[in-house]
């Protein structure tokens, strides 16, 4: 009596068809698993034994074997734990095995036969249709979220006996034990509340506001420097508002990344919201990076599509900073691990505030004291490589109490209209290239793309004489200069565009170009 | 001229200045109580007896020691091999200027040169953590007393100090640095390339033995030279409570004159001036006025060495159109931040718009950008 169920593991965001073979036989009576099996998967066997006994099914005194195939990959997680019980009842004769034909199941068991959620349902069934499978049978609770991948029947049941009925029914009378989930997108509550969120709300700080814009239009990396209370995170957690709406195709990716993370919610599965991350200062790298034991998407995966914001840049430890040197440029994070690599998608704007000195009121020399060392100490703390990847650099400065009082800003919806105007721009621009975004622009794109008239030429030229910048400071100018030019609606980067971004990178020599002022 | 002796008597730990100052009233020579400490010759009661009241037996045990360890001839001739000058109060080389002040220190370590006895010489002082309009009034000081040929003495720290001594040797002038270290060492070691200007412009001068480290203590006593050393003190930025206030108190103590920079009554950075003018001091009006009233009082040390430069700053002129103007008019030494430009201008330009101008200002060096995001005027608006 053996038997062949489908079931689907993690890998990074994606998934594998993982086939549970089950075995019961006459020989010393038993129950044994293999398949490279971690601790949470062995645990399946008491599990799945006392749930079947207490769903009223009665185990055979007989030997029990179960495989897990591909053996050589290790699994993971608790969702075995159904598809093994499946797989048992079905050797065990229970119903037909032709049912079984083309369906997935996925799921942890409770002693009572309960079937309960288990995190990356989405993944695994997205895989489950590009194999060819026409089912998949998971928890009620995840029912939902399994039915963001599409086309794929999903059933949602609640205890082991309901599936075990669909399995013995005809075709016509299964839709009324366990009906197909068909998930429906529309405005949710989460919607609501991020336009509660709105550039409005910032009064004056019109340089800053300009600046995020501009981040958010060419997805270049944004740092704010400025006193305490100037208004650095309010700017951070409105950004998300202004980038365009997540693309169907994007609400996928960072809904896998969620799900893969155990964070989708059953009355929410699919994430229609850009996603805003703000570790505190004392996360950890394997937080940032996804990787302790079990690796599960960090908050830099989290961040995926969205925004990532440090705030009190220079309180991170260097190691943690220097640990998204990597995904800053590969816009992934790859993690090895003692039994296998694993690959998240992580690419975010990344958007960091901090003080210009340990006091915060630099360079108001009525209320700060700090030396000149200090403030260079203070600085030097982030990292070179971290800042060279942030395009923009912009001051907040305390905002005067008359503006407090003035009329609202402009709305983020007014601003997101500019920003996407600016991404249709980009997108027709870099159509079959390597490159999304002015941010991702390197010397060749920057070359092509980036190109200066005689006036323009001699802007930049002087430019570099006064501000002294590097090669790489250059490129910088040019590719924020690209995006003002989108935003303006202009093909060819005019002075004005060059000056502006210019602005943006010229604190960099006396904030971090070193010793000579005395 | 000083000898190995001296140097062996200057360098002995726990022996300070009025020490020194006993043992020498006791003993004509260094090379005397160098003899009287290592000898075994005479009786101990004896020799115990010599330096009664001076120094316990502990100490001098301790002295003797230290005497034993220190080879003369090695030590003094390492001293030149460093390329260190030392004197003390009774060569003929030691500055006149600091023999005229009470208690002038024993010893006195030079590299590069002395400042001149018959040329006027000025101390410039102020703040570390200076503003922008102290960094200004510094370099515009140190640059015409540079042209002048007057020597600039200073203590080389960051800030005040190192702008002005900096600006002098720019200009062409020469200007000492009397440091609260060993004259082997540069401190703050950002001033390093000043340090190495001085050694050639000008000199470095320190009354601690070459290889002391910097110590909070060591200032003042360093302090007491840069102002004996000068015919004139200018204090150009300082604190209510500040080292440069005791710089000034000690430059009064030896009856140099006090010049200082005033300054607005809300620049914290300028109540230590304010206070010194209401207290009496000399008010600098520009550094030509200041020099004017030196001449007058020291007509004999007035030198004007190198009458090369045109005196007043040169500004170059440009076009700029009506709205540049308004812009170019609300600047200010005092660095201002974007949106302080929009409301002192009053002008209906957009923030993008009043940026744009700035930086294209600061392109063409008529304004600058002190701090990230803050525009500051080049040149002090014009009379």
């Amino acid at each position: 009596m053996f038997c062949t169920i489908y079931s689907g593991g993690l890998d990074g965001i994606g998934a594998y068809l993982v086939q549970v073979e089950v075995d019961i036989s006459t020989g010393l009576p038993g129950f044994g698993m293999v398949g490279s099996l971690s601790g949470e998967v062995r645990e399946a066997r008491e599990r799945v034994q006392v749930a079947l006994r207490n769903a009223g099914f009665d185990l055979p005194p007989m030997k029990i074997t179960v495989n897990l195939a591909p053996a050589h990959i290790r699994k993971e997680g608790t969702a075995y734990d159904l598809p093994i019980a499946i797989g048992m009842l079905a050797a065990m004769g229970y119903f037909d095995k032709t049912a079984l034909n083309n369906v997935l199941f996925a799921g942890e068991l409770g002693l009572d036969g309960e079937i309960k959620p288990v995190r990356g349902i989405f993944p695994i069934v997205q895989e489950a249709g590009k194999s060819g499978m026409k089912c998949c049978i998971v928890s009620q609770q995840n029912a939902r979220e399994g039915a963001l991948a599409g086309d794929m029947d999903v059933r949602g049941a609640e205890n082991i006996n309901q599936v075990v009925d669909f399995l013995q029914e005809s075709n016509e009378k299964r839709d009324w034990i366990l009906p197909r989930v068909v998930e429906t997108v529309g405005a949710t509550r989460e919607q609501l509340q991020e336009e509660s969120l709105d550039f409005a709300d910032v009064c004056g700080q019109e340089g800053a506001k300009r600046a995020a814009e501009i981040a958010a239009a060419g997805f270049h990396n944004l740092l704010m420097v400025g006193q305490p209370g100037a208004g650095k995170s309010m700017i951070a957690k409105r950004i998300p508002g202004i980038m365009p709406p997540l693309t169907r195709k994007e609400s996928m990716e960072v809904s896998a990344v969620y799900s893969v993370a155990g964070l989708l919610k059953d009355s929410q599965p699919l994430v229609t919201k850009r996603p805003f991350q703000s570790p505190h200062h004392t996360v950890t790298m394997a937080a940032l990076t996804g990787g302790s034991g079990v690796p599960r998407p960090g908050i830099m995966s989290l961040a995926h599509r969205g925004v990532l914001f440090l705030d009190e840049l220079p309180e991170f430890s260097r190691a943690t900073l220097d640990c998204m040197r990597q995904p800053l440029e590969d816009r992934e994070v790859h993690l090895a691990k003692a039994y296998g690599n694993v690959t998240y998608p992580a690419d975010f704007m990344l958007v960091c505030a901090m003080n210009p000195c340990v006091c915060g009121y630099y360079p108001d020399r009525n209320r700060c004291r700090c030396t000149e060392g200090s403030i260079r100490k203070y600085l030097g703390r982030v990292s070179g490589p971290v800042l060279d990847r942030i395009d923009l650099c912009v001051e907040i400065l305390p905002v005067n109490i008359t503006k407090l009082r003035q009329p609202k800003g402009e709305s983020s919806a007014a601003i997101r209209e500019r920003v996407m105007k600016a991404r249709r721009r980009q997108e027709e621009r870099f159509c079959g290239t390597a490159c999304h975004f002015n941010g991702d622009m390197k010397t060749a794109e920057i070359e092509r793309y980036c190109s200066l008239g005689p006036a323009e030429q001699k802007v930049m030229e002087k430019a570099y004489e006064t501000m002294r910048f590097s090669a790489r400071g250059y490129h910088r100018i040019l590719r924020v200069a690209r995006t003002i030019a989108d935003l303006a609606g202009e093909e060819q980067i005019r002075e004005e565009h060059l000056l502006e971004a210019v602005c943006y990178r010229a604190g960099d020599r006396i904030y971090w170009g070193g010793g000579d002022r005395i | 001229m000083s000898d190995k002796y001296d140097y062996w008597l200057h360098h002995l730990p726990g022996v300070g200045e009025r020490t020194i100052r006993k043992l020498l009233a006791v003993f004509s020579k260094p090379e005397e109580i160098y003899e009287r400490l290592i000898s075994p010759g005479a009786g101990k009661a004896e020799r115990q007896k010599e330096f009664e009241g001076i120094l316990t037996g502990k100490q001098k045990e301790a002295l003797a020691a230290c005497t034993k360890s220190w080879s003369l001839e090695e030590e003094y001739e390492k001293l030149a091999e460093m390329g260190i000058q030392f004197l003390t109060f009774q060569d003929l080389m030691y500055p006149q200027r600091l023999k005229e002040i009470p208690d002038p220190p024993f010893g006195l370590y030079v590299r590069g040169n002395l400042p001149k006895e018959n040329v006027l010489s000025v101390a410039v002082i102020g703040a570390r953590e200076c503003s922008e309009y102290g960094r200004f009034v510094g370099q515009e000081l140190g640059k015409t007393l540079g042209e002048k040929g007057v020597q600039v003495i200073s203590g080389m720290a960051r800030g005040i100090d190192g702008i002005s001594q900096a600006a002098a040797l720019d200009a062409g002038g020469i200007s000492f640095g009397v440091l609260g270290c060993g004259v082997d060492i540069c401190y703050p070691s950002q001033n390093k390339r000043l340090y190495e200007r001085l050694l050639t412009q000008g000199g470095i001068l320190s009354p601690y033995i070459p290889g002391t480290m910097p110590k909070a203590p060591l200032f003042p006593p360093r302090n007491r030279i840069v102002s004996g050393l000068a015919d004139a003190l200018i204090v150009v930025e300082a604190r209510q409570k500040s080292g440069t206030l005791i710089t000034v108190d000690m430059a009064l103590e030896q009856g140099r004159e006090v010049y200082v920079v005033p300054g607005r009554l809300t620049d914290r950075l300028s109540d230590g001036c304010n206070r010194l003018i209401k207290q009496g001091a000399g008010i600098l009006l520009s550094p030509e006025d200041f020099l004017t009233e030196m001449s007058d009082n020291f007509p004999d040390k007035f030198v004007l060495c190198s009458e090369n430069s045109s005196g007043k700053t040169n500004y170059e002129p440009f076009s700029m159109s009506k709205e540049e103007r308004i812009i170019y008019d609300s600047l200010d030494l005092t660095p201002k931040a974007v949106n302080q430009i929009c409301i002192d201008s009053q002008t209906k330009l957009s923030y993008l718009q009043v940026q744009q101008i700035l930086i294209r200002f600061c392109l063409i060096g008529a304004a600058k950008q002190p701090v990230p995001g803050f525009y500051a005027a080049v040149h002090p608006p014009q009379k």
